[in-house]
């Protein structure tokens, strides 16, 4: 369970990073809607683990917080990408394609050397 | 780094979380609205908008609480919410938190105090680099020749460096009184010729100017001089410009060359540093052991080895020189160690009995601690009964008792600030000025780290004992009982050990006590031989410059003598080259009696020498056992003649045949010449660390004159009176000449046993405090025994038991507690007793009659704690204590 827990956390705080990379800054409901839409809605965040994935970033100075009027005149804390985020972005994102890349190659059929 | 930078962020957000609470709070409320927002927006109504949003978000609770876990440190906030409510708890009861703290601060408050003492004084003496490669190094001619005499002949010691090969330097120097003249007035000062590697060796430099160099160990060209930092202030008034001023030392022309840093007096309490010029026949010399030296160790070379090296050095000098270095050996000493002799046994009492006191507290404070407990148990069940974990209750009961630990230590670190000074300036300058460390007696960070040290055990063990005390409390029965009933038989036993713990420190303590107030008393009267009132004393030195020729001295102590005794209310006046109790070991030398030559050197008889003048014996009423006291006719053209001590007539001439006896100083082959023993006095005793009075020979003054002697004087009143008398009479004659040590001989006996009465009052101090902890100790535990047995002793005084039984009852566990306490306490006393009589060099003997006295006043007051709650058993109303069933 525990191992599960710390993949999705890992994953989330990639997903967070990535939709604030391309949206720009944003809230916590609008990141939450953002990361459900992008994934064909298979994905249900859970708010009791994004807020904590929020706070953590920002205690690690990935990403900054402000409170800020949305669109539809609603005070909202809107969270922003640091520089170190950007970096943690992009260093995150290889990690990832490695390991998929590594996996898709046990995975796919027919290649293993016999 | 992030993981930090997280930390601090977290560190801090455990202090705000009030405001950060509101604020997520804001947050989940505004992402709430915005998520009916939009389900409105697709068409929902205003209600199932609402519903499908919080059903969404899911527990808003449970989401607060993780983000909260994530913001802060969890486990420091446990841990402040422990030490909130420790204070809460301590605030509550503030009479016993009162008297724990003020019990802990006492124990701790003693040990910080004479920690301090042994920092200084036992651990650093010294500020020296590297303290503990440097040595003393000294010969031993097979004769106690007491701690003061550590020398070695100039040849020796140069044999010993490069014989030994286990020294990487060997300094030695010779120290005494030089008149010290400037700007026209003279004074003395304590200084020392040494050699001119003498502070390289010790490892530090003068702050200004520099040391001695080699060219300088030349007669002749010896006449520079470094001066202390206190010299310099006090004389030169701090004068820059001192370096190479010319100072007049001895009435010879020195330049000053270096000033010592502040605080630098080796060997203590020196003040000014001449080279050692030795002409080439003194360097060679190996008869006379005549030099102090000092080594600096090779870099991992252990004392063990140095001494074994220098063993054989000396074994083989011994078979080449055998004329001069026959059964002399080299003795090798750690400098840190050298006043152990003195100070090891005193302070290790000290910081006993110290220890003592610190476990006499604790044991009071853990009774207190488990009194509480037991009125606690209901919150404990009720807390266990709530989930709560025996770990959880363990830090909070450790965190209670640390909390009580640090207010305690606090407390204690404040006051030993205090209590260090007022032992640092409890003896007189004068004698303290010799103690190596003694101006460093202070709160320092050695000092500070043992008392941490000190507070976290005490804090720890006592948490921990509660926590092991507590674990038995059983949540159902203790709600039930809710604190009512008898003891539980385990615990009633533990809180009667520790008072039969209490009773058997205190008793132990107390002989300790006694034992040092009796032999501060003893000592007073421990100079017998002599009567020390109306005397007056001083030192005098004359220099060799002005006074080469024993002619020349002979007049001038003469005139000194003559002019003194014409002085009003002046009985007599004399000459001795040691008074007793200065704390200085007389000369020790070889003497050979006319017609039993010793057959082998091993066998020369030794004995302590004093040189005094004709009027010695009566200015101190020393009485004369047999034969004559020598007179002013005994001078330089008559035949020589010796007194001797009772002692040792008796231990050589037991057949009472002594008078008319010939004695030579030395060994039979010696040039010195014969004696005729014409007298016999009664033993003197020296000094208060000598047991018995030794062999003592008397030489009279006007036969072999000496430099530096004592000059007493017996007046019909008031000595301290005729101190300026005495200084006009020697300026009189000599203006050069200066007067140290001016003062009453009581004042002198007084002074030298200062540290035994120190000693004396701390361990009374402990004593009492010791006393007054245990019946603490006896009464609460006997009050608390009879609160908790109200009902029991309703019951007997129902079914007919008198007040009479029930105060027996009561006063019977006193006697019984306190009996087993002392029946433990008793033999260990006498161990201790026994001890300490030969820590404190046989001042004092066992004493049944204190330990009998003590047994007693500790039984008294134990019954006399036990009074209280037998009364109170006494009245217990049967009918109010039934109705509490």
């Amino acid at each position: 369970m525990a191992q599960k827990k710390d993949v999705w956390q890992g994953t989330l705080a990639v997903m967070v990073l990535k939709t604030l990379d391309t949206l720009g800054p944003l809230h916590g409901y609008g990141i939450a809607r953002r990361i459900e839409q992008t994934s064909g809605d298979l994905l249900a965040v859970n708010y009791g683990t994004l807020y904590p994935a929020l706070l953590k970033l920002e205690q690690e100075g990935y990403i900054s917080s402000e409170w800020g009027v949305s669109d539809n005149n609603r005070k909202a804390k809107y969270y922003k990408l640091t520089r170190a985020g950007k970096k943690q972005l992009e260093r995150e994102a290889r990690e990832w394609e490695q390991t998929t890349n590594i996996l898709a190659r046990f995975l796919s059929p027919g290649e293993e050397p016999s | 780094m992030r993981g930090l930078r997280a930390w601090l962020l977290r560190l801090v957000g455990s202090f705000r979380k009030e405001r950060d609470d509101r604020e997520f709070a804001d947050e989940m409320e505004s992402h709430l609205q915005m998520h009916i927002d939009d389900n409105l927006r697709s068409g929902m109504s205003a209600l199932e908008a609402r519903r499908r949003a919080l059903l969404k978000l899911g527990g808003i609770e449970p989401t607060k609480e993780i983000y909260r876990e994530r913001r802060g440190l969890p486990m420091l906030e446990t841990v402040l919410q422990d030490l909130r409510y420790a204070v809460r708890t301590l605030r509550k009861n503030p009479g016993f938190t009162i008297i724990a703290v003020l019990t802990l601060a006492l124990g701790i408050g003693a040990n910080t105090a004479i920690f301090s003492m042994v920092n200084a004084l036992l651990l650093h003496p010294y500020n020296f680099p590297d303290l503990d490669r440097l040595v003393r190094v000294w010969e031993n001619r097979g004769i106690d020749e007491g701690a003061d005499a550590r020398l070695i002949a100039p040849q020796d010691a140069a044999d010993l460096l490069s014989g030994a090969a286990v020294f990487d330097a060997l300094t030695t120097y010779k120290c005494g009184d030089l008149n010290l003249s400037a700007e026209g007035n003279v004074q003395p000062a304590l200084g020392c010729q040494v050699s001119a590697n003498f502070f390289d060796v010790l490892g530090v430099g003068p702050a200004l100017g520099r040391a001695f160099n080699a060219s300088e160990e030349q007669p002749g060209a010896d006449q520079v001089a470094v001066v202390s930092y206190g010299l310099w202030q006090r004389r030169f008034a701090g004068d820059a410009a001192l370096l190479g001023k010319v100072i007049q030392i001895n009435g010879k022309k020195y330049t000053v060359v270096g000033i010592m840093p502040r605080g630098f007096d080796y060997p203590v309490p020196m003040e000014l540093w001449v080279p050692l010029g030795l002409s080439p026949a003194e360097k060679t010399d190996r008869a006379k052991l005549s030099l102090e030296s000092l080594g600096r160790l090779k870099l991992g070379i252990s004392v063990a080895q140095a001494r074994s090296a220098a063993d054989s050095v000396s074994r083989r000098l011994q078979q080449e020189y055998p004329t001069t270095n026959a059964n002399r050996r080299s003795e090798v000493l750690q400098l840190r160690r050298e006043l152990y002799l003195y100070t090891l046994p005193l302070f290790l009492l000290l910081q006993t009995a110290a220890v003592f006191v610190l476990l006499l507290a604790c044991a009071n404070l853990a009774n207190l601690l488990f009194a509480r407990i037991f009125g606690r148990q209901r919150e404990i069940a009720v807390r266990t009964a709530l989930g709560a974990g025996r770990w959880r209750l363990a830090r909070l009961f450790v965190t209670e008792t640390l909390l009580l630990a640090c207010i305690a230590g606090g407390v204690a670190v404040a006051g030993s600030f205090w209590s260090v000074k007022v032992l640092r300036t409890s003896i007189a300058p004068s004698w303290t000025m010799w103690v190596p460390g003694w101006d460093g007696i202070q709160v320092d960070r050695t000092v500070l780290a043992f008392t941490v040290l000190l507070i976290a055990i005490v804090g720890l063990l006592f948490g921990l004992g509660t926590v092991l005390h507590s674990g038995q409390a059983l949540p159902y029965a203790a709600l039930k009982e809710a604190g009512r009933g008898p003891m539980l038989g385990s615990k009633c036993r533990l809180r009667s050990a520790l008072v039969v713990a209490q009773v058997m420190f205190a008793l132990v303590l107390l002989v300790c006590a006694g034992l040092t107030t009796q032999a501060f008393l003893h000592l007073v009267d421990v100079y017998q031989g002599f009567q020390a009132a109306s005397v007056l004393r001083t030192e005098i030195r004359l220099p060799e410059k002005s006074y080469p020729e024993n002619s020349q001295i002979a007049s001038f102590y003469d005139r000194v003598l003559r002019g003194s005794a014409s002085l009003p209310g002046v009985s007599a006046a004399a000459l001795v080259t040691n008074s007793p109790a200065s704390n200085v070991d007389n000369e020790t030398t070889f003497f050979t009696i006319s017609g039993r030559p010793a057959v082998n050197a091993s066998e020369v008889p030794s004995a302590d020498l004093q040189i005094s003048s004709p009027n010695y014996f009566s200015v101190l009423r020393i009485p004369l056992v047999a034969g004559r006291a020598y007179s002013y006719a005994d001078n330089a053209n008559a035949a020589r003649v010796a007194v001797i001590s009772r002692s040792m007539a008796v231990r050589y001439w037991p057949k009472g045949d002594e008078l008319g006896q010939q004695i030579k100083l030395g060994p039979a082959n010696s040039k010195e010449p014969w004696m005729t023993v014409v007298g016999v006095v009664e033993d003197v005793r020296q000094n208060w660390w000598n047991p018995t009075s030794r062999p003592t020979i008397y030489e009279p003054f006007f036969q072999t004159p000496q430099r530096s002697m004592v000059f007493l004087m017996r007046v019909a009143s008031n000595p301290a009176g005729y101190a300026s008398g005495i200084r006009e009479v020697v300026r009189g004659i000599d203006d050069q000449i200066g007067l140290t040590g001016v003062g009453t001989l009581e004042r002198e006996i007084t002074d030298s046993i200062a540290i035994i009465r120190i000693m004396g009052v701390l361990m009374a101090l402990f004593g009492c405090v010791a006393l007054a902890l245990s019946s603490v100790g006896v009464y609460g535990v006997l009050a608390e025994g009879v609160a908790r047995r109200i009902p029991e002793i309703g019951v007997r005084l129902a079914l007919g038991a008198e007040p009479r039984d029930v105060m027996k009852l009561v006063l019977g566990q006193a006697v019984k507690l306190t009996g087993i306490g002392l029946a433990i306490g008793v033999p260990i006393a006498l161990a201790v007793n026994r001890a300490m009589s030969s820590l404190i060099f046989g001042i004092v003997s066992i004493n049944l009659l204190l330990l009998a006295g003590f047994t007693l006043l500790l039984l008294v007051v134990a019954l006399a704690a036990a009074y209280l709650p037998a009364r109170r058993a006494m009245r217990v109303d049967p009918l109010v204590a039934l109705r509490h069933e």
